[in-house]
């Protein structure tokens, strides 16, 4: 094969199509839910508050994922590469916000679920999450400028991985391998959001992104499966 | 002794009437909880609205406390939710 083919080949490789985009939707929401559901039992007799962030945080993934298949279902159907080119009043522009929320707060809530023994606040924790979820939302419908959104989102995602990182330095139990896996969900959770902000800026590698993704969902399907002895 | 979590107290306060073969009185239970009154009274107030407890009344030893469904289940179930919660730090 020549040069040109194997080049050929390769863009052909990168190149997502939409059904590789529903495939790939599709596994990570039946992840997210089986997470979800697996772990109803265990809340219901727990009652326990890490628990329940926990299984949150994957019905949040869930609805974010559906919402992340259908922007990019609008923008495959009407040509555009960019979410904020959509009129204001159409379904994909409010699917934006609702995406923005969804995907902040399964972030936020699967820190939270590690993380609430240890924050010592007098105010409601569950009520400044989604008050900082809804604020991300809200900009992105008001301030309708990708390369602004980018930062914006860039620099929550810097936030969230330093706390990871510093729960992880605080903790006293060394070698949990956990926060490696929540580390790459976090990482590649927010490469999945600022491509989706700028649907050209990982395009090469955007197959990458996806099946790197996928493995780390499916790791941690795995993880829930084996501790909740299957059920 | 380290001090006990709560779902381990729960566990221990089921873990007691199950040994006494699902059936025991409250004073009995409040002293082999190793629990204050206040506290065990807070513990049993929850356990009776989550359904893990019931009341019998018999006619041989009066009102005694018993394992529901819910509470069998719990303890069944333990050890996955300890371990669950260890393994994913929560």
């Amino acid at each position: 094969m020549d040069k040109i083919g194997i080049g050929m080949g390769m863009r052909h490789l990168a190149e997502v199509t939409l059904g590789t985009e529903i495939l790939y939707s599709f596994v990570i929401i039946a992840c997210c839910l089986i997470i979800y559901f697996g772990t109803k039992e265990l809340y219901e007799l727990s009652s326990h508050k890490g628990i329940k962030y926990f299984r949150l945080s994957f019905l949040y993934f869930a609805i974010a994922y559906f919402f992340r298949s259908f922007l990019k279902f609008v923008l495959t159907t009407i040509s555009k590469t960019d979410v904020f080119a959509f009129p204001t009043r159409s379904l994909g522009m409010v699917s934006l916000p609702l995406f923005i929320y969804f995907s902040s707060m399964s972030v936020m809530y699967l820190l939270y679920s590690t993380l609430y023994k240890r924050i010592k606040l007098k105010i409601n924790l569950d009520i400044l999450l989604n008050f900082i979820a809804i604020g991300l939302a809200i900009i992105s419908l008001v301030i309708r400028n990708p390369i602004f959104n980018f930062y914006l989102h860039l620099l929550f995602f810097i936030i969230i991985i330093t706390s990871v990182i510093i729960a992880k330095i605080s903790e006293k139990k060394k070698h949990n391998h956990l926060y490696v896996v929540y580390l790459m969900l976090l990482f590649f959770w927010g490469l999945n959001i600022l491509g989706m902000i700028i649907p050209t800026f990982f395009q090469t590698i955007q197959m990458l992104i996806y099946l790197a993704s996928i493995s780390i969902f499916l790791i941690m399907l795995y993880k829930v499966i084996k501790n909740t002895g299957g059920h | 002794m380290a001090k006990r979590g709560k779902l381990e107290i729960i566990r221990d306060i089921l873990f007691i009437i199950q040994e006494n073969r699902n059936s025991i009185k409250k004073t009995p239970l409040i002293r082999k909880s190793n629990l204050s009154t206040g506290r065990f009274n807070e513990y049993y107030s929850d356990l009776m609205r989550k359904r893990f407890v019931i009341e019998i009344v018999n006619n041989k030893s009066g009102k005694v406390v018993s394992l529901s469904e819910k509470g069998r289940k719990f303890l069944e179930k333990y050890q996955v939710i300890v371990s669950f919660i260890d393994e994913f730090n929560l």
